[in-house]
């Protein structure tokens, strides 16, 4: 039997998630789970698959980012997702790195609000990234292996 | 009515206190209705809550004549989808209001394609309040079915 690819969808609440939600087609119908970072969202995505809230984390709280750290590890080898999309911003950098370690494939948008330059995330997940998109066209000229398709937002 | 608003994360206080003394002043004359969060600025001049359920959020949006706000995607998307004009004050990473100068950057991006005004500073958002309701935003145009087949063709040549 063939396994069903199980992707992982991934952003921080906000901005970032609801340009991952713009992209519903390329996931309604295969298997999906959400990791996000607020309890807020979490009813807004259950309709569409398991939803895992992690918390907030940025670089100014290293004690949160190393709990949301854990969280994504335990979830990702319970998972153990074929496929890793993120939009961003801290959590999907981490749950990046970590479907990458479990053999997933990643594929990172870059938020619209990164005009001049990659964000923080984008240009650590860029090592790793199989597909990794841009949102304006410029960024892709200043970037090896990133590619500008259109905007979503 | 203009509506003020600051989003549901953090307070905003430099955008609240500049629309606050514009009305004191009487340089702006518009009624102002505004979602301020947990502001330690109280506003004097204008009427505001610190939240809003999202009916009533939407409702107040859409009666609006123009948005004034911080320039979270959030709001700058709903502003263009409904055709509003919308003046934005980025929050900024010096004065401890976010982490990085994101809202800075997509705000003069999107200023300089016409879809938003702007204003770097509160003095330039005090002189800008009074072209807001004749400001004729560009739409944006979107390319969400480009990026999708890309990603989905991705998919495919997956195992």
């Amino acid at each position: 039997m063939v396994k069903k690819q199980n992707i992982c969808l991934v952003a921080s609440a906000g901005g970032h998630l609801s340009q991952l939600l713009r992209l519903k087609e390329c996931w309604s119908e295969k298997e999906i789970f959400f990791i996000s970072t607020t309890e807020v969202v979490r009813t807004q995505l259950s309709q569409f698959g398991k939803v895992y809230i992690v918390g907030e984390s940025n670089r100014e709280h290293p004690g949160r980012v190393l709990r949301v750290w854990w969280r994504c590890v335990r979830i990702i080898l319970r998972e153990r997702p074929q496929v890793v999309i993120s939009t961003g911003a801290a959590v999907g950098c981490m749950a990046c790195f970590l479907g990458k370690l479990c053999r997933a494939k990643v594929i990172w948008i870059d938020s619209i609000t990164n005009v001049e330059r990659l964000s923080l995330s984008g240009r650590m997940v860029r090592y790793i990234a199989d597909l990794f998109l841009v949102q304006w066209p410029e960024l892709a000229k200043q970037y090896n292996k990133v590619e500008y398709t259109g905007a979503v937002i | 009515m203009i509506f003020l608003t600051v989003g549901t994360q953090f307070p905003f206080d430099r955008l609240v206190r500049v629309v606050d003394e514009a009305l004191g002043l009487k340089s702006f004359s518009e009624e102002v209705f505004g979602q301020i969060g947990e502001s330690s600025y109280k506003p004097h001049n204008f009427e505001a809550v610190k939240h809003l359920e999202k009916k009533q959020y939407d409702r107040i949006f859409q009666e609006a004549a123009g948005i004034i706000s911080h320039a979270g995607m959030g709001t700058i998307t709903m502003a263009l989808k409904q055709q509003k004009p919308i003046l934005v004050l980025p929050r900024r990473k010096m004065y401890g209001e976010v982490v990085n100068d994101h809202q800075l950057e997509i705000a003069r991006r999107f200023a300089s394609l016409k879809h938003l005004l702007m204003a770097e500073e509160p003095e330039e958002l005090a002189e800008k309040l009074n072209i807001l309701t004749d400001f004729k935003p560009n739409t944006r145009e979107t390319q969400v079915q480009a990026v999708q087949e890309r990603i989905c063709q991705f998919l495919q040549t997956l195992p």
